[in-house]
Order: structure tokens, then C-alpha cells, then sequence
């Protein structure tokens, strides 16, 4: 059994939560004056990372409260849950590549 | 135009019987018809105010994520960041109006009496059936008296808390659901305990 640790109850078996893709993607302030390419990229452009991916969860059949989640895609390791508002955690101790670090280095 | 009789009907309305061997039964179940229910929902910047007038008005804290306190003959259960179960033997509908009051600016207050069922779950065997249909530790040492959860039982949504034990010693949980899936809960439960043995109690 999979336990995801929701910031709010504590560890939970996976199958009360839902993910709801990737974390940290803001709504464009003035979407009107998009192109069709800019909000393509706001709707539909994902990073897909192979290495640690912010994400979206939500304790659906608990608490109900949405928040965000490190995860590794290789091994699936939950790596960090935080709460909705916090920015994403630096993850440097968890020895897993993070693609953010690695685009921008 | 002739008056309409409502009668009021238990959740569990002719589906509890007993199941299995039941000399002696592992465990014991009773409805808890007599249950007034009503959520709680913290207003925005108002939960300091809110555990205030808690202890003013029912001799109780707030309870924190995860647990369940009793104040003068009411009980409140976390159900969420912000949100409880306020519960009330014989509480009737007037309960969720004279909460409302009390709690008045401070938090929303909706009538749940209707909306849920509640089965309070006994017996030796009680904690090796739940642990067939609950993701929890059940134990002692993680799951004691006063704690609570939302979470599922049989693939069904439930808030599930503990009470003090029974006379005979025995953990007694509690179990609430939306009233609709009672069949679907009574159907879990029937399976999982035919092994122990189930008995039903008078609803109360």
C-alpha cells in the first residue's frame, strides 16, 4: 500500500487521493491579450519530467483539501506534500535529479 | 386536501440482522438513530473566536485535526481543516438552530441529521473487521479514545471515531456515512464480520 501524507490528516493510503497534474502553473493575469500559442502553452504544454515533478493532489474521499506533492516519476517515491500557497520545497536532500535545477544549471 | 403522515424511517430500516455464529458474537451493532447531527465550517480569520466561544459555550476545546472532544452533552468530531461534526443525543432539528446561534458570525452551521447514518460498532472482534475496509492503523497506540477520520470503510466515504470502551471492555467505534449508502455499508459489513459472528442491537 502506497501511503501519501496529506498535509492536513497525515498518512493516507493512495487510494483516497486523486492527482490533479502538475503544480505551480498560474492562470496569465490578462489572458485576452495571449496569442494562441501562449495560452496553448498555459492550457496544454506540460513539462513531463523523468526525475521529481510538482504536483497537484487532492485527500478527495478525506479531508477534501487540495495540495501539492514532490514526486519522483522513476521510482514514484513521494519525495514531499505541502500545502496550497507554499512555494516548492528544495528537494536537494532527496538525491533525485530535479529537472528544474538541471534546465536551468 | 388530507393531511400528510410522514412517518421517519432509520437509515438501516430492515437491513440489520444478525449474521454468522453469534454465540457469543465478535461484534455488535446499533444504529444511533437518536443522533442530531450538524456540520461545522470555521468562518474565514474567525478560529481563535470560534475555540473562545467553544469553551464559553460547551466546556470544550476545538478539536484539533484528527480527534474528537465531548463538551457538555455534545460531542464534535474533525472532519477537515475548518470543518466538524457536531453531534447530540436527542438533539432533534432544534440542534443545529441553537448551534447556529451560539456559534453565530463565527462558523456556518447546516442540519446533518438527516444526511447521515451512524453506526456505533462493538465487541472483541470489532477492530479485525474494520481493519478489512479501513486504509487506518487501527491500534491503540495510533488510532486511542478521541480519535477520529475521514476516510473510507469498504470503498464507502465514512467519518470514523472511537468512543471509550463498552462494559465488557470491548473498543467501540462509530461510524457515519451519507445515509444513501447504508445498503452499500450493510453489505460490506455483513461479509466481513460473518466470520465473528454479528449481533444487532435496539437502535438508540
Amino acid at each position: 500500500m502506497l501511503l501519501l501524507e496529506c498535509p492536513y490528516c497525515g498518512k493516507r493510503a493512495e487510494s483516497e487521493f486523486h492527482c490533479g497534474g502538475e503544480a505551480h502553473i498560474a492562470r496569465p493575469e490578462t489572458p485576452a491579450e495571449l496569442d494562441d500559442q501562449a495560452w496553448a502553452e498555459y492550457l496544454y504544454y506540460r513539462t513531463n519530467p523523468k526525475g521529481l515533478h510538482a504536483e497537484r493532489w487532492q485527500h478527495r474521499h478525506g479531508c477534501g483539501r487540495w495540495f501539492n506533492a514532490l514526486r519522483d516519476t522513476v521510482s514514484d517515491k513521494v519525495v514531499e506534500t505541502y500545502k496550497m500557497g507554499e512555494p516548492r520545497p528544495d528537494a536537494s536532500n532527496a538525491n533525485i535529479p530535479d529537472p528544474a535545477k538541471v534546465r536551468s544549471a | 386536501m388530507a393531511e400528510i403522515q410522514l412517518t421517519s424511517v432509520e437509515a438501516f430500516d430492515g437491513l440489520l440482522k444478525p449474521v454468522g455464529d453469534v454465540r457469543p458474537a465478535g461484534v455488535r451493532v446499533r444504529e444511533r438513530s437518536t443522533l442530531a447531527l450538524a456540520t461545522v465550517m470555521v468562518r474565514k480569520g474567525r478560529r481563535a473566536d470560534l475555540a473562545n466561544r467553544f469553551s464559553d459555550a460547551f466546556g470544550c476545546a476545538l478539536p484539533d485535526a484528527g480527534r474528537r472532544t465531548e463538551g457538555n452533552d455534545l460531542a464534535f468530531v474533525s472532519t477537515g481543516p475548518g470543518a466538524w461534526l457536531a453531534c447530540r443525543e436527542h438533539g432533534g432539528y432544534e440542534f443545529s438552530e441553537s448551534l447556529a446561534e451560539t456559534l453565530s458570525g463565527l462558523a456556518s452551521v447546516t442540519d446533518q441529521s438527516d444526511a447521515f447514518a451512524v453506526l456505533s460498532l462493538s465487541g472483541p472482534r470489532v477492530k479485525a473487521v474494520l481493519a478489512k475496509g479501513v486504509f487506518l492503523d487501527l491500534g491503540d497506540a495510533a488510532f486511542p479514545e478521541g480519535h477520529a477520520a475521514a476516510t473510507q470503510c469498504g470503498h464507502v466515504g465514512v467519518t470514523l471515531w472511537r468512543r471509550p470502551a463498552d462494559e465488557a471492555g470491548d473498543p467501540v467505534y462509530e461510524v457515519a456515512m451519507f445515509r444513501s449508502y447504508a445498503e452499500s455499508f450493510w453489505h460490506w459489513l455483513s461479509t466481513s464480520a460473518a466470520e465473528y459472528g454479528l449481533t444487532v442491537e435496539r437502535a438508540g
